[in-house]
């Protein structure tokens, strides 16, 4: 090869790496959380697929904590004061979860589902979008075919994988416990199950 | 590792892989495959790490010191966008509609700010953030953790009880000492560097379409 037909190759190949970088980087970005909720967990062991995590009241309470011994402190990080977390990772291959969320009482909340192959948020469940009443829905992956039960909503995701991360407002430290005995009602169940 | 830090690394990794262009281009005639191969994959990715920061900062907002970026999460945001926003709010950030998110570690006039000094936040009469859920502020650290401190205050916002000046202003005091006579506007800054996060859940039509801007902080005379 000549050196002009080197330097093609050399910058072809600076090229293409660089756009799989700028590509993957908010895909691998999801994955940390990935592997921070079903691996690691957030100091009270890994959370199974398809179950939603509920920030505990004291890890909310104690803004200065240590981080857990074991486990991850992303769910933890980013000086949030606001809203009691829930996270969760769906894996809707064996079929569509429901997401059941209580009557918040006009209380500010929201149930976030992202894709994670690329880091943008297909649906809301929550105050903005769906209101505070009750209600079920049922998220099912690409390709799925079943019906929906009478008074459900189907929200259908284009990813088989689901990041699920909600949050519910806590208005000061003496309604903490208020908002996180609605949070632990927010929860997923599989669709017939 | 800090924003400084990481910023610092990039630097450092686009002046190498600059190095190694210039190096590969002078020396062309000698390059083999295997040359081509593995040092434009090395060079690529570096490239690709140098092109997320540029990225992040063509795309993101930043007005009087406050850096925020419109328009993440949404679904057919681009390659270039969605990396953008991965490295401004890293992690799953929500859409505008949901929440707003600025961040700034300096005051308005490109200083950086830590508790050595003191610095006051001024929103004029009826500028406080529009929203429809809840606004707050949020003292952390240089590596984001929140400041301990003697009144275990770390936000404040909507639900603090913040106290309006007499022509319904608001002054939020950011300084490591208690200021006399406005505790009640009073963030808590450590001794050092920090940084301040202003969220806006649900925020009003003003934010969405640009109208709004945070006001800067400013530094208060030196009073000690």
């Amino acid at each position: 090869m000549t050196g002009y037909q080197h330097l093609l190759l050399f910058g072809s190949v600076v090229v293409a790496a660089c756009f799989l970088v700028i590509y993957f980087w908010p895909r691998i970005l999801l994955f940390v959380y990935k592997r921070a909720i079903l691996v690691k967990g957030f100091g009270e062991g890994p959370i199974p697929v398809n179950t939603l995590y509920t920030e505990p009241q004291a890890v909310f309470a104690d803004p200065l904590r240590a981080a857990p011994a074991s486990g991850s402190n992303l769910m933890t990080t980013g000086a949030n004061r606001d809203t009691l977390l829930m996270a969760g990772w769906l894996d809707l291959r064996t079929g569509p979860q429901v997401l059941h969320v209580p009557d918040m009482g006009d209380r500010y909340y929201s149930v976030q589902l992202t894709d994670p192959s690329n880091n943008t948020n297909f649906a809301y469940v929550g105050k903005r979008v769906t209101g505070t009443e009750a209600g079920d829905y049922v998220i099912s992956g690409p390709g799925w075919t079943g019906s929906v039960p009478q008074g459900m909503t189907r929200i259908s995701s284009p990813n088989n994988s689901v990041l699920i991360l909600g949050r519910t407002l806590v208005e000061s430290d003496a309604d903490l416990s208020a908002a996180y005995a609605l949070s632990k009602q927010i929860h997923l169940r599989p669709l017939g199950g | 590792m800090t924003n400084r830090t990481y910023v610092f690394l990039t630097a450092v990794i686009g002046v190498i892989c600059g190095f190694v262009i210039v190096r590969t281009l002078l020396s062309a005639d000698s390059l083999t495959v295997r040359n081509d191969l593995v040092q434009g994959f090395f060079v690529g990715a570096g490239l690709g790490v140098v092109a997320v920061e540029i990225l992040a900062r063509i795309k993101a907002t930043r007005i009087n010191g406050w850096t925020t970026i419109f328009g993440c999460g949404l679904p057919g945001n681009g390659i270039f966008m969605r990396a953008a926003c991965a490295r401004i709010f890293p992690g799953p950030v929500n859409v505008p509609q949901e929440a707003m998110y600025w961040k700034t570690g300096v005051d308005g006039a490109g200083h950086t700010l830590s508790g050595e000094r003191d610095f006051i936040l001024h929103f004029p009469p009826g500028g406080l953030p529009p929203n429809d859920a809840f606004w707050s502020l949020t003292m952390a650290d240089a590596k984001e953790h929140f400041v301990a401190n003697p009144i275990n205050r770390y936000s404040v916002g909507d639900r603090s009880g913040l106290a309006q000046n007499p022509d319904g202003s608001v002054d939020i005091y950011l300084q490591n000492t208690a200021p006399a006579g406005h505790q009640s506007n009073w963030l808590p800054a450590p001794a050092g560097r920090f940084n301040l996060w202003l969220r806006v859940y649900m925020p009003g039509a003003a934010i969405l379409h640009g109208g709004y801007t945070v006001p800067p902080v400013i530094e208060a005379r030196s009073n000690r």
